[in-house]
């Protein structure tokens, strides 16, 4: 008797379990469809149609978009674009977060100023840190620029936007002076998850800073450090808004990403066909990136 | 040409007491106001006793439209969504105040009017038609986008009814760049923009430096100019479109409209890899070696005014840029402006004109932009009611005499003969001067190419000007973009 009501309790419990996972997860739900799935599906679909984008009749054209994707050269120059940027921010912004993290770590609360300090660039709105680095760098009475004026006697031009390759690194260091701060607090918060007690019990074992570091801390880290990794190569990988503000691609597309190429044909040459089958193109490959990047990182952390 | 604006103006003010007939024979199919009067004075049509009107205070309190050969408009309530991208004064109240007066005169019509910012306004409205929700009225800067909006079904055709009924009497050249294939599709509403040369007279006057008449000349003077420490040129080409006029004005003194026209069909030998493209892109990576440009030159941008910061500073002398400057430099300083800026027309290419190559070839546009009409029920038909508001809207509102006051004031030469009299500003009356002396008017190529090929182009622009690639090379890029824009 008491079983079967134990039963039946639990039975209650898990339908009514059920129920309110239901009711919490529906909008979500609703709009990861709406905003993300449906989307996805819809680049898809596009992908094998000619369109102009504003045209009412579409052509359907199979798989001819995906054919000129694989052939195209600035696609593939834009990825590849994308590959230097993405190993660039992981060498950068997450090394370098960590060496601030480590630093405030040690500081303690008497070192909060800079956390604020240092935390301020990636408040900031990315056409903001465009715009602002756009001026900065100008030729013509910028910050760099003059300043070498200055130090030089004589005028002189750093033209760090107008050529290549100068133009992609500058993006990369504008990129990783906007995000390292958050890879920054993402390793303070790592750091600060780190028992005190193991803290405490290496020091009695005679452990050195650095050796607690070294072994012990880095190590406790490493799921914090395959997040962050991966965050920063998808973002690299999908990055638009800044360089778009920068240089649109420019000069003469050596800055061009996935991205800006998707929108300049999508929005800018009436080509929404195939800025469509280019958006799925990165979708693919981000995927299958990000995949590859975490199995490789899994082995890594199994022994 | 100025009796003529008389009698616009006076029609107006004086109007004749009854609404324009929409019917057919009401009035015969008369461009200029004038002659609309006695046709419309023959069919009086009464929509409602409130529209009706009284034929003794009509003067007073009239609509601006009486009198006129008119659309009659509908007296239900209506809204028309109008885009433009006049955001910042003085445009964004002449437009303003243009749609105050419509309202005025139509209170059951509300236009719900709005800015866009110029930079994303091209996307904005790509974003815009592919979801539905065109706005009833666009603005646009004419060309191949116009040529797409056309194409897919968002603009409509209003050749009849610009036959048909009063409208401004525009020059040729900007009812030429409002037609495609044949057909009538935007209303001109902003100014004539030419292009030439701006240079700083005091610099000149101080080196003893006369205007050039021939390429060669520009280039001694920019030798003498280098002598000096002074920049020949200034411009900013991460904005490319600023690139490409010096490109353009070359390859038109090299050789007229004709190679460009050959290039844009690709037939008959036509490729931009053609003798004048050639030319024109040598002269420029030569002028680029020299140091004609500014340093840099590939990362200034002309939406900061980058480039007239270095007019304004004395480091550059002279800049070829857009009729527009003369507005912007005069807001910045017009004392300045006054006491340092000239303006000269492209020098003369001897060698081709030896050949009989026209040498008055000039670059711009007769329209700046244009009013497109999107105005279609549900099931693609035309909604010619919402049409005649849009079109007298355009027409008579935007393009009345108030309206073009204004933009004579702001230093904008309308689209409208008789406009290139009476201008104050001596550099604005020689640049329109210019343009109405030309055997031709070569549309800016960033905006008469198919989008495609125009990305193509300004970033050739950036690799010319950035010594990346050869004149040669650029031109096979721009011609398989060429081709493969003409092929869809």
């Amino acid at each position: 008797m008491e079983k079967g009501r134990n039963t039946g309790l639990a039975r209650t419990r898990a339908r009514s379990t059920a129920g309110a996972a239901t009711v919490f997860l529906l909008p979500a739900l609703i709009l990861i469809i709406v905003f993300i799935v449906y989307p996805v599906i819809d680049t898809f679909v596009i992908s094998g149609f000619k369109w102009n984008g504003i045209s009412s009749d579409r052509t359907l054209i199979g798989l001819d978009n995906w054919n000129t994707l694989i052939h195209d050269e600035m696609f593939w120059k834009s990825f590849g674009h994308n590959l230097t940027v993405m190993v660039f921010s992981i060498l950068l912004q997450i090394p370098l977060g960590m060496l601030l993290a480590t630093f405030l770590d040690a500081g303690g609360k008497k070192f909060n100023i800079f956390k604020i300090i240092w935390f301020l660039p990636y408040l900031m709105s990315s056409v903001a840190i465009a715009f602002l680095f756009v001026y900065a760098l100008a030729t013509n009475g910028g910050l760099i620029s003059s300043l070498a004026t200055l130090i030089n006697g004589k005028k002189t031009t750093i033209d760090l936007l107008g050529k290549s390759p100068n133009a992609l690194f500058t993006i990369i260091g504008v990129m990783a002076w906007q995000f390292t701060p958050f890879y920054m607090v993402y390793f303070v918060a790592g750091y600060g998850n780190i028992d005190t007690t193991i803290y405490e019990a290496a020091v009695i074992d005679g452990a050195t800073r650095g050796q607690y570091l070294r072994y012990i801390a880095i190590p406790l880290l490493g799921p914090i450090f395959k997040t962050a990794c991966t965050m920063s190569l998808i973002g690299s990988l999908k990055y638009f808004d800044m360089i778009w503000n920068m240089t649109q691609g420019g000069p003469a597309g050596t800055t061009e990403l996935m991205a800006t190429y998707m929108y300049k044909l999508s929005f800018q040459q009436f080509n929404m066909g195939y800025g469509s089958t280019v958006a799925a193109g990165m979708f693919i490959l981000i995927t299958a990136i990000a995949l590859l990047f975490n199995k490789v990182f899994r082995v890594k952390e199994d022994y | 040409m100025k009796k003529k604006v008389l009698a616009i103006f006076l029609s107006t003010v004086l109007s004749v007491s009854t609404l324009a007939g929409c019917g057919g024979g009401a009035a015969p199919a008369a461009p200029a106001a004038g002659g609309a009067d006695a046709g419309a004075a023959e069919t009086k049509q009464e929509e409602s006793t409130e529209a009706a009107p009284d034929e003794t205070a009509e003067a007073k309190s009239g609509k601006q439209t009486d009198g006129k050969n008119v659309p009659e408009l509908t007296t239900e309530p209506m809204t028309i969504t109008l885009w433009d991208i006049s955001t910042e004064d003085p445009n964004k109240t002449i437009a303003e105040e243009a749609v105050a007066r419509f309202t005025a005169d139509y209170p059951n019509i509300t236009v719900n009017h709005v800015h866009q910012q110029n930079d994303n306004y091209k996307q904005q409205l790509v974003v815009a038609m592919s979801s539905g929700q065109c706005p009833d009225i666009y603005v646009h800067w004419g060309g191949g986008p116009m040529a797409e909006y056309y194409k897919s079904g968002h603009a409509c055709d209003i050749t009849d009814m610009y036959a048909k009924y009063d409208h401004p009497e525009y020059v040729e050249a900007a009812v030429a760049q409002s037609t495609y294939d044949g057909k009538m599709l935007a209303i001109p509403f902003s100014g004539l923009t030419g292009c030439d040369i701006f240079y700083n007279k005091t610099i000149f006057k101080d080196l003893g430096i006369e205007v050039p008449q021939t390429i060669d000349e520009l280039e001694a003077v920019c030798e003498k100019l280098k002598e000096n420490g002074i920049i020949p040129f200034s411009l900013a080409n991460a904005s490319k479109w600023t690139g490409s006029m010096y490109y353009m004005y070359l390859v038109a003194r090299h050789s007229g409209n004709a190679e460009f026209d050959a290039a844009y069909t690709q037939e008959n030998g036509g490729s931009f890899t053609s003798p004048a493209f050639i030319y024109a892109g040598e002269k420029i990576q030569d002028w680029v070696k020299k140091g004609y440009f500014p340093d840099g030159v590939n990362s200034l941008t002309a939406d900061d005014n980058q480039d007239r910061a270095l007019l304004y500073d004395g480091s550059a002398a002279m800049m070829l840029h857009g009729s527009w400057q003369v507005g912007g430099i005069k807001a910045d300083n017009e004392e300045w402006y006054n006491e340092n800026i000239g303006v000269f027309r492209f020098p003369e290419d001897t060698e081709a004109k030896a050949a009989g190559v026209p040498q008055n070839v000039e670059i711009g546009t007769a329209i700046g932009m244009g009013m497109t009409f999107n105005c279609f029920k549900e099931d693609g038909s035309v909604d010619q009611d919402k049409l005649d508001a849009c079109f007298v809207l355009a027409t008579q509102y935007f393009n009345d005499d108030t309206y073009n006051a204004e933009q004579v004031a702001a230093g904008t030469v309308p689209s409208i003969k008789g406009f290139n009299e009476n201008i104050d500003d001596p550099n604005n009356k020689y640049i329109i001067d210019e343009f109405f002396k030309a055997s031709n008017v070569q549309l800016w190529y960033d905006q008469y190419l198919p989008a495609s090929v125009t990305e193509v182009h300004k970033d050739c622009m950036t690799e010319l000007f950035g010594l990346e690639k050869t004149p040669q090379e650029i031109g096979e890029e721009q011609d398989a973009a060429m081709q493969k824009a003409l092929a869809e």
